[in-house]
């Protein structure tokens, strides 16, 4: 071989790299470009446009932006992301890693216990949680606050934000751990012990640093984190349906309520496009904030 | 949190919170547990007035749960090890490489997970048919034409194991790839650089250093890929028709025996059977994930 | 180098491993299809079915029929849920690669695929066919589509009345005539209430029941209405009409005095507690139902069933505004044949097949629906079920309503009207308006004249 060893180099990561390139090409971004594409057109699975889709220009965007519906679903999905994404599974998954990787017996128990909510398919979690929430009087969190001396309230009604942000708290704690997980296992034990010599406190530990340490594993949940829980759809539409009046009608929701009766892929695909936008905004924010480079 | 001085107290706090979040996650399944033995489940908490196991035995008689268990285990199997494989390479790759298109790349890969499945399905199930047109008439032209059905369930894109694999593990591959290539960035390179020193001869002496140092990312992007695939309902029921092919989630639908009516305590059954498998891997992955390495560049 | 054409041999041997291990399980089970499909190229055809009971009572009546044509037929059991079932179909029959035969329902799904050019046209084989004279003229009105032709073709028959609690009316002295005009039934309401103090009549409405809201509830009530018809001659909806509002004004007094259960109904399942609990236990008194009701609600299919259920359970049909009566009958789930099926003519067929009597008594005994054909009636085993029969003697008496492209869309709108009007957020007016906002914001603003 005559070629100069950082050549080799840049050859053997394309080769390493190609497998993951095709697979990747041929399942997930022809597809996306298709769907870009068809955001363009009047595409339905039936009627009439099914078998004539016609190329329709930005009329599917007019038709969005002007919807109040679609404002309200961005908000409500904005609200819905930082509730249970940022602030709830991230908190409580990092807790949850940071308690485990200490010395703890049924350090099993705990894990497991924790894995489980995100071992059930979305349909099942959402009927689980319908048991919770819903019934007035018969769900079982009104019975629990009922032995405290609360009033039993149909709860997917009262607070149903609220709720759908618990629920996908609930189910999001395991990804955050294991993640959060992995990403502290990179620290080595010799930059605590340091620390530790030099005098430093459990919380300037912490803050000073086990945080920055884990700033990239930290970008990459809120990225992946935000762009899973804007695409969720089963789990709040078997509990709410969206409602009551559109309080929980998050993007996937307003898709499907308003492209399901006519199938009418080409304004679904619109919004979709849009929300890939809205992330990718979302993205740049992340990294600039985290001061991560990719 | 972490320091000497504080042990007890500190050993209290994370125990009171692991046990509250422990309820918090636990609670909810008890309805599960319990409507899957119980008679007359229904969609609330009960304490059952009488035991039956009738649920899970209608799950392997009367359908074929065991099969779609099996079916399930051999196409998230293979994704997973497909993923990790591929991901392992392509995330080092990632790490190491200076390339201009990196930075766009993985952003897309990542940010094309917004887009709802609902919206990709459609042009992805047209992919498949055509290649899957051609692929039948490699099988064809290479098995007797009585095993032809049997070789498209395994080769077949359209209702067969292997379009439905690659489908998942192009599904998982993004996450995979962002989160060895963070492990990867996070790994000083200086244990590449004292093997290929000693004479790494080949990549070989690099595998038994890197794959080792690798294992808590390899471990977290294989567990997440496993947990994801084995949840994923709408790539099967796309591109699954034949009975013999269901997977697990499919068994699922089964409890809607009408458009009006849940048999819950099926429902919570399978529910039951289906953790099973995520728990179990998570169990297996755990190990790994908190491996930290030791000794090495002083050594 | 070397290593990693080792590491992808090895990954690529556990793959081939698994795979093996595939093939083995598969083989075992496929056996028996291998040797039938390979003695004489006998020719498979595909139907899509879901639904549990339905399945039952297609693979009842698969075994005759695969005799009688000498084909193989192969049930590809689709998800339960209609719109999952719709979605995968839909798919399937966009990229060209559907079953050759599946149900679609004639309000919201057959005009669109029609339209889209999914299904094959049958006209010629139906007409042709010797069931079509014992027909009932409902089955064919509602067969046809707008364009003349027919596309797909119903063996079995929605029929919905009002259905009450003959025994516990006749214990609390209220009459069990059969009402004569809305008045007459709200007035029977509230004496039902004032006599017994429990809820009197159920109509579904909400956004959780779904479609049910209109094809179980509203729907009953338009043929005796002051807009007998929703759908216009040129496709348009006539939902603007005084009728539409008067409906919504019976919805709302039943509401306003609390004739009707409304907690149960904003919840999940909202028929859960009113139909299955409230029904059989005698605090609902009388709700809107199917002939399946005998059968799976409150028969011998039902967990929770009425004693002596057809004693006790009595019907009436749904009373007109000021007088008459209807009985609505739809279509329960029309076959029709894919258009790009590659056995066009075996397809036609089986799916004339499954309109034969035989076949249609076995639906009506597992499903509790109406068979479509008059000769029906002579079948022995049908006459076994004897819910059944007078309901099928008057079937010729009853109406249907005509469908339009989008249709569903309205069920949807009536939805969100009644929604309305159950949180008590607006008056009849106001509901209606919803409705025709709602179809015109999803259909455009000529659909609704």
């Amino acid at each position: 071989m005559t070629m100069t060893y950082e050549t080799r180099m840049v050859w053997q990561n394309r080769l390493l790299l190609a497998p993951a390139l095709v697979l990747l090409a041929c399942f997930i971004l022809i597809p996306a470009g298709a769907a870009i594409y068809i955001s363009f057109t009047n595409e339905a699975l039936s009627g009439f446009a099914a078998s004539h889709p016609q190329f329709v220009g930005l009329k599917n965007y007019v038709r969005l932006f002007s919807d109040a519906g679609f404002w309200n679903s961005l908000i409500v999905t904005f609200a819905f992301v930082f509730g249970s994404s940022i602030v709830g599974q991230f908190v409580l998954g990092l807790a949850s890693a940071l308690a485990l990787s200490r010395p703890i017996r049924f350090r099993r128990v705990f894990n497991a216990a924790i894995l489980l909510p995100n071992a059930v398919p979305e349909v099942v979690a959402g009927f689980i949680w319908i048991s919770m929430l819903a019934g007035g009087q018969y769900s079982t969190l009104s019975r629990i606050v009922g032995l405290f001396g609360f009033a039993p309230q149909n709860w997917l009604e009262s607070v149903p934000l609220l709720m759908i942000i618990v629920v996908n708290t609930w189910r999001g704690i395991a990804f955050a751990m294991i993640l959060m997980t992995s990403g502290l296992s990179a620290v080595p034990a010799e930059v605590y012990e340091a620390a530790r010599m030099d005098g430093a406190t459990p919380q300037q530990i912490f803050w000073r640093i086990t945080l920055p340490l884990l700033r990239p594993t930290i970008f990459l949940y809120m990225l992946v984190s935000t762009a899973g829980t804007i695409a969720i759809f089963g789990l709040i539409y078997t509990l709410t349906r969206g409602g009551p009046g559109g309080a929980t009608e998050i993007i996937g929701i307003y898709i499907y309520n308003q492209s399901f009766t006519a199938y009418q892929l080409g304004y679904g695909s619109a919004v979709a496009v849009i929300m890939l936008g809205v992330s990718v905004a979302i993205g740049a924010v992340y990294a600039r904030v985290l001061k991560v480079q990719v | 949190m972490i320091g000497m001085r504080k042990f007890t107290r500190g050993e209290a706090t994370a125990y009171g919170y692991l046990t509250a979040t422990l309820v918090f996650c636990l609670l909810p399944f008890l309805w599960v547990v319990l409507a899957s033995i119980d008679p007359n489940a229904s969609q609330f908490l009960a304490f059952p007035e009488g035991i039956t196991a009738d649920h899970f035995i209608k799950i392997f008689s009367a359908n074929k749960g065991g099969r779609w268990f099996f079916n399930s285990l051999v196409t998230v199997g293979a994704t997973t090890a497909i993923v990790v494989v591929v991901g392992g390479m392509g995330g080092y790759a990632l790490s190491r490489s200076e390339a201009w298109w990196k930075r766009p790349f993985l952003y897309a890969i990542i940010l094309v997970r917004v887009l709802p499945p609902t919206a990709i399905i459609v042009p992805l199930y047209k992919v498949m048919l055509v290649a899957n047109g051609p692929m039948g008439a490699l099988v064809r032209s290479i098995v007797p034409p009585d095993s032809t059905r049997s070789a498209m369930q395994i080769f077949g894109f359209v209702d067969g194991y292997l379009g439905l694999i690659l489908v998942l593990s192009a599904m998982q591959l993004p996450l995979a790839l962002w989160i060895i290539k963070t492990y990867f960035d996070l790994t000083p390179r200086d244990y590449e650089e004292a093997a290929l020193m000693d004479g790494a001869n080949g990549f070989q002496r690099m595998r038994r250093i890197l794959v080792p140092l690798a294992m808590p990312g390899l471990s977290a992007a294989g567990l997440l890929c496993f947990i994801g695939a084995w949840g994923d309902f709408l790539m099967p029921l796309t591109f699954i028709s034949s009975a013999e092919l269901q997977l697990l989630p499919i068994g699922l639908f089964r409890a809607f025996q009408r458009a009006t009516r849940v048999d819950y305590g099926y429902l919570c059954a399978l529910a039951m059977l289906y953790m099973l498998p995520a728990v179990v891997a998570f169990g297996l992955a755990r190990r790994f994930l908190v491996q930290t390495f030791t000794g090495g560049i002083k050594g | 180098m070397k290593a990693i054409v080792l590491r992808a041999g090895v990954t690529v041997g556990l793959i081939a491993g698994a795979i093996l291990a595939a093939i083995v399980i598969s083989r075992a089970g496929m056996g028996s299809r291998d040797t039938a499909n390979s003695g004489a190229a006998t020719l498979t055809i595909r139907i899509a079915e879901h639904q549990q009971p339905r399945i039952d009572a297609l693979n009842k009546a698969i075994p005759r029929i695969e005799k009688q044509l000498g084909v193989i037929i192969e049930v590809v059991e689709y998800p339960a849920p209609e719109k999952d079932y719709l979605s995968k179909l839909l798919t399937e029959l966009g990229a060209g690669n559907a079953p050759d035969l599946f149900t679609a329902n004639f309000d919201s799904d057959v005009p669109d695929m029609v339209s889209a050019g999914y299904l094959a046209p049958i006209t010629a084989e139906v007409k042709a066919w010797d069931g079509y004279r014992q027909l009932f003229d409902v089955a064919k009105k509602l067969s046809t589509s707008a364009d003349g032709q027919i596309y797909a073709l119903d063996s079995m028959l929605l029929v919905q009345q009002l259905y009450y609690r003959r025994d516990l009316l006749d214990k609390a002295g209220i009459s069990t005539a059969q009402p004569t005009s809305w008045k007459d039934l709200l007035d029977r309401a509230r004496e039902i209430k004032a006599k017994t103090g429990k809820y009197a009549l159920l109509l579904p409405a909400g956004i959780s029941w779904g479609p049910g809201a209109f094809n179980e509830g509203f729907a009953l009530f338009v043929p005796g209405s002051k807009t007998p018809q929703i759908a216009n001659d040129d496709g348009s909806l006539n939902l603007n009409g005084e009728g539409v509002r008067d409906i919504f004004r019976l919805y709302k007094t039943l509401i306003d005095e609390d004739l009707m259960p409304i907690q149960p109904l904003l919840g999940p399942e909202p028929w859960m507690i009113p139909k299955y609990t409230m029904f059989p236990a005698g605090d609902l008194m009388v709700t809107t139902c199917g002939t399946w009701c005998y059968i799976y609600d409150w028969g011998k299919g039902s967990r929770n069933p009425v004693p002596e259920v057809t004693k006790n359970v009595g019907t009436w049909a749904v009373p007109g505004m000021d007088g008459g009566a209807s009985v609505t009958i739809s279509g329960s789930s029309p076959w029709a044949v894919n258009a790009k099926s590659a056995h066009l003519d075996v397809a036609k067929k089986v799916l004339l097949a499954l309109c034969s009597v035989d076949a249609m008594v076995d639906y009506a005994g597992l499903i509790g629906n109406i068979p479509a054909r008059k000769d029906a009636a002579d079948n022995k085993d049908f006459q076994a079920l004897t819910e059944l029969v007078p309901v099928l003697e008057n079937v010729q008496n009853g109406t249907f309503l005509r469908s339009a492209p989008g249709y569903s869309v309205v069920s949807e709108g009536v939805a969100r009207a009644t929604e309305a009007l159950l949180r008590r957020q607006t008056d009849a007016a106001g509901a209606q308006a919803i409705l025709v906002k709602y179809v015109n914001d999803l259909l455009g603003d000529n659909a609704v004249r």
